[in-house]
């Protein structure tokens, strides 16, 4: 069983942000800084083009973990997306919380395009994270 | 194909064993067909986790067709939907049998004409209906609910069910590829008879001999539906004497919340976006005042007779009487029994029964240049 | 203290005979209020223009056919009325339409609204059968005793927010003894005090809210809505006991329809993009081994909360609605309450303030981001 649990990737999606977050990511490679291979990233232009039910339909279809990264405050490229992805993600982690669903499973990180480490930190802490949790059961829910 | 062939094809039907029940000898052929590949996945209803209703579930695991509820006790969602929910897109890649009511079948058939399903890999098969209850009466004690339907089906007595499944006349109508019948059937065992090429294939599959003869069913069935035929018209004539007249319409309607909800569970009703939901019915300030100021007040909001008359104009031609609509209605307003009596009257004016052929087309898409002068003025 | 009406009738009969004066003098020219629309006594909204039309009217009945504020909508979504308009509402409804003018859904311009201390109103199934029409006198009974009526619905046993916000003018009906001999309507407004300036009917005394007997009743409904949470908390336990919950859930979207938050044309989850393909039907079955058909019950309800939670006023036209019973408005209010609170934002309190959405601050919520 302990076994199991070791030999379990979690499956990540990852939401990253056209300017900082993918360029981080992208330099987490080109660098050959190791990180798990947990993740499945989106290229999106801002964090604040993730609409929470993308986060909802990644939950439901049995994402272990969903992750958005954007600039840090105020870098953003738009000036201002990544305040408002800021907003709307809180509310989001705070609906999933109060439906007794798990709240662990989402992550907002601000990464930007310098931080190949920091991106392969946030990775690699957040699929440990997730490892702990376990696998996500509506995986197999047929009732949806 | 020619009505000839049709019945030959119909004349006998297979026999199979149902020794630990109905349920069980239909999930036995369902698997037994899954197992030799001639279906990949079936879509029948299933009881929910909290057990307190039941939907359509497509199953594509053999194990769980234990769950399975060919004849669950109410119509939760309307089998038409289900079908339609997964072809509207495009054909399906697997083939799939389809387990539903007739009314449900029907459904199908008129969303197939309205280019809304797509039947190719899909085999439907119709079973002997013996009604459902009211969603809600269900709903207020599933237990119980379960407890009365199985007594009642075992009587096949339908006075606890849904005032349209009382007067249904079409409740054993063999209309999809296959049809179960059990009405008739010794204890132990039920039939079951091919309609079409497709049916058969399944039958020649499973190599089942067809050799059972129906006519004992057959007559069961004509008596059951002259029967049901009979308080279908009793109850027409009392809800017409309810319902004439436009102080008796909109008394009938005053209850509505305009939410719409019978067209949205409406088989038929499939415009993604309704035309009394658009903004067609939305009009400037002035135009509601205006209308208030020559009668001193209106209803807001105001048209519930347009919306109602208006989605029988759009639907009543192709209506299967399924009562989906009646059991949605938060207001419990006798929507089903009312476009029932409407859809029999329009559907007889083009001899057209909704459902019952693929082959037939939709009336209002086709016309003959010698009929209906009885509705053409005379001039004198 | 603010100015106010005093006028020596049964409240709801002063209320009409205000109106009509109104109608009559030609201060407005239409009324949007409940009203007794035949013989049998069904209640419904209604745009009324004679004076004599309002006979018929129960503005104070305890019954929400639709959402008043999504009617105002309707009335005022292809722009503002030209002619004055009075609306007797309750502060849900106002709430609500608020809500909907600042998602450009209406226009406040030329509308006066009447509004209330309320009570609560009973489930719209029990007007079904008659049943409101016969529990009217037990009603108002609780509401002179300043106590919730039996019956009514969770959402009206467990509201808070029963005083408006941001009416011209409000009547005072809750825990008043004499609102069957006396009605004192506060004038909240400059606009409210104009429309009724030097009216022939009652007198104009000085008038303020008892904010300390409205306070009791504040702590029985905290109490009654905490009852109701706990039950929807011990419910709502991960993902079985949301498909526990929505399970019987038949897809009619009811409560989309009359909700006064959701005003999309066309819904999302009834949008191309909530389909399934055949293929998407295929891989869901690949992994899962079955599939409801139609699939998204969760996806509807999950992604409806996130779509209206923010601005959710706690109306409960949606419970009402539903064919099936699922309790909606208490899993819509607990959630939609804990997301407001977030932002210190009451929907529908005062049109100035921005949806939180729409807005931020550049520091705040710092520890959210990891």
């Amino acid at each position: 069983m302990e076994k199991d649990k070791e030999d379990f990737m979690p499956k990540i999606l990852a939401f990253l942000c056209n300017w900082c977050s993918y360029a981080g990511a992208d330099l987490a490679g080109t660098s050959r800084i190791k990180y798990p291979p947990s993740v499945l990233p989106i290229r999106v232009m801002c964090s604040s083009r993730v609409d929470p039910l993308f986060v909802i339909k990644a939950y439901l279809s049995g994402a272990d973990g969903v992750l958005i990264a954007g600039c840090h405050p105020g870098d953003c490229h738009y000036e201002k997306g990544n305040y408002y992805a800021r907003r709307r993600f809180v509310m989001l982690k705070k609906i999933i919380e109060e439906i007794g669903l798990e709240p662990e499973r989402l992550r907002l990180s601000w990464i930007s395009a310098s931080e190949g480490n920091r991106y392969a930190k946030t990775v690699t802490e957040f699929t440990e994270k997730i490892k702990k949790i376990g696998e996500n059961s509506t995986k197999n829910r047929i009732f949806l | 194909m020619s009505k000839n062939e049709e019945k030959k094809l119909r004349k006998k039907a297979a026999i199979l064993s149902a020794k630990n029940g109905i349920r069980e000898g239909i999930i036995d052929f369902l698997k037994k067909s899954m197992d030799r590949n001639i279906f990949d996945a079936v879509l029948i209803p299933m009881r929910v986790p909290a057990d307190d209703s039941f939907t359509y579930v497509l199953i594509r695991d053999k194990n769980l067709l234990k769950n399975a509820f060919p004849l669950p006790p109410v119509m939760s969602i309307q089998g038409g939907k289900a079908v339609s929910s997964i072809t509207r897109l495009g054909k399906s890649n697997i083939k799939i049998a389809a387990v539903m009511r007739p009314c449900e079948i029907r459904a199908t058939i008129e969303l197939t004409k309205l280019g809304q399903t797509n039947l190719e890999n899909i085999t439907l098969i119709g079973i002997d209906c013996p009604g459902v209850l009211p969603l809600s009466d269900f709903l207020n004690n599933p237990e119980e609910g379960m407890r009365l339907f199985d007594d009642a089906v075992s009587r096949w007595d339908d006075r606890i069910m849904r005032p349209v499944c009382q007067m249904c006349d079409k409740s054993s109508m063999i209309v999809g590829d296959l049809h179960i019948g059990f009405l008739d059937a010794e204890k132990d065992s039920f039939f079951i008879i091919s309609n079409s090429q497709k049916g058969s294939d399944v039958i020649d599959k499973l190599s089942i001999t067809p050799q059972a003869d129906i006519s004992s069913w057959q007559t069961k069935v004509e008596k059951i539906s002259e029967k049901k035929h009979k308080k279908r018209e009793e109850t027409f004539r009392e809800l017409k004497s309810k319902i004439d007249g436009l102080d008796n319409l909109l008394d009938t309607f005053s209850q509505c919340i305009s939410c719409h909800n019978c067209m949205k569970v409406c088989p038929v009703c499939y415009c993604r976006l309704c035309y009394f939901d658009s903004d067609k019915v939305k009009h400037p300030p002035e135009d509601y005042l205006e209308r208030a100021k020559t009668l001193g007040s209106i209803r807001f909001l105001p048209d519930t007779l347009l919306f109602q008359i208006g989605r029988m104009i759009h639907m009543s031609l192709s209506c299967v009487s399924c009562g989906s609509c009646e059991d949605a209605c938060p207001m419990s307003i006798p929507v089903a029994q009312i476009f029932s009596m409407v859809a029999d009257e329009t559907q007889s004016m083009f001899n057209y029964v909704s459902g019952r052929n693929l082959e037939e087309p939709l009336p209002l898409t086709t016309y003959k240049e010698d009929e209906l002068h009885e509705m053409e003025d005379t001039h004198g | 203290m603010v100015k106010a009406l005093k006028i020596n009738k049964d409240s709801e009969q002063a209320v009409i005979d205000l109106l009509k004066l109104l109608l009559e003098d030609n201060r407005i020219k239409g009324v949007l209020t409940l009203k007794k629309i035949n013989k049998k006594g069904d209640v419904a909204y209604t745009l009324i223009t004679r004076p004599d039309e309002l006979d018929d009217a129960v503005p104070f009945y305890p019954l929400m056919p639709i959402n008043a504020g999504k009617l105002l909508s309707r009335f005022t979504l292809k722009g503002k009325t030209r002619e004055p308009i009075i609306a007797v509402v309750k502060p849900c409804e106002l709430r609500g339409f608020i809500e909907l003018v600042k998602r450009n859904q209406g226009n406040l311009e030329n509308l006066f609204f009447i509004s209330s201390t309320c009570g609560g109103v009973y489930p719209i199934k029990m007007a079904v059968d008659g049943v409101v029409k016969n529990n009217l006198s037990r009603y108002w009974d609780a509401v002179k005793k300043n106590e919730n009526a039996a019956d009514l619905r969770p959402a009206c046993k467990g509201c808070e927010e029963f005083i408006p916000y941001t009416a011209d003018m409000t009547v005072d009906l809750i825990g008043k003894n004499d609102l069957d001999k006396q009605c004192v309507i506060l004038l909240n407004t400059k606009n409210g005090e104009q429309l009724v300036r030097n009216i022939k009917l009652g007198e104009f005394i000085e008038g303020e809210l008892d904010k300390e007997k409205l306070d009791k009743l504040r702590v029985k409904r905290e109490k009654e809505k905490k009852k109701i949470f706990d039950e929807i908390n011990a419910k709502i336990n991960g993902i079985d006991g949301l498909i526990d919950i929505f399970g019987r859930c038949i897809g009619c979207h009811g409560c989309m329809r009359v909700c006064p938050i959701c005003y999309c044309k066309l819904c999302e989850f009834e949008s191309p993009d909530s389909e399934y393909t055949p293929s998407n039907y295929e891989l869901e079955l690949k992994k899962r081994g079955g599939l409801r058909v139609p699939p998204g019950i969760l996806y509807y309800q999950l992604g409806r909360l996130t779509h209206v939670s923010i601005s959710c006023v706690g109306c409960g036209s949606c419970e009402d609605v539903c064919p099936v019973n699922i309790p909606l408005t208490s899993i819509f209010k607990k959630v939609g309450e804990s997301v407001q609170e977030l932002f210190n934002y009451i929907p529908g309190r005062n049109l100035e303030e921005d949806i939180p959405l729409i807005t931020f601050e550049k520091e705040e919520f710092a520890e959210i981001e990891e």
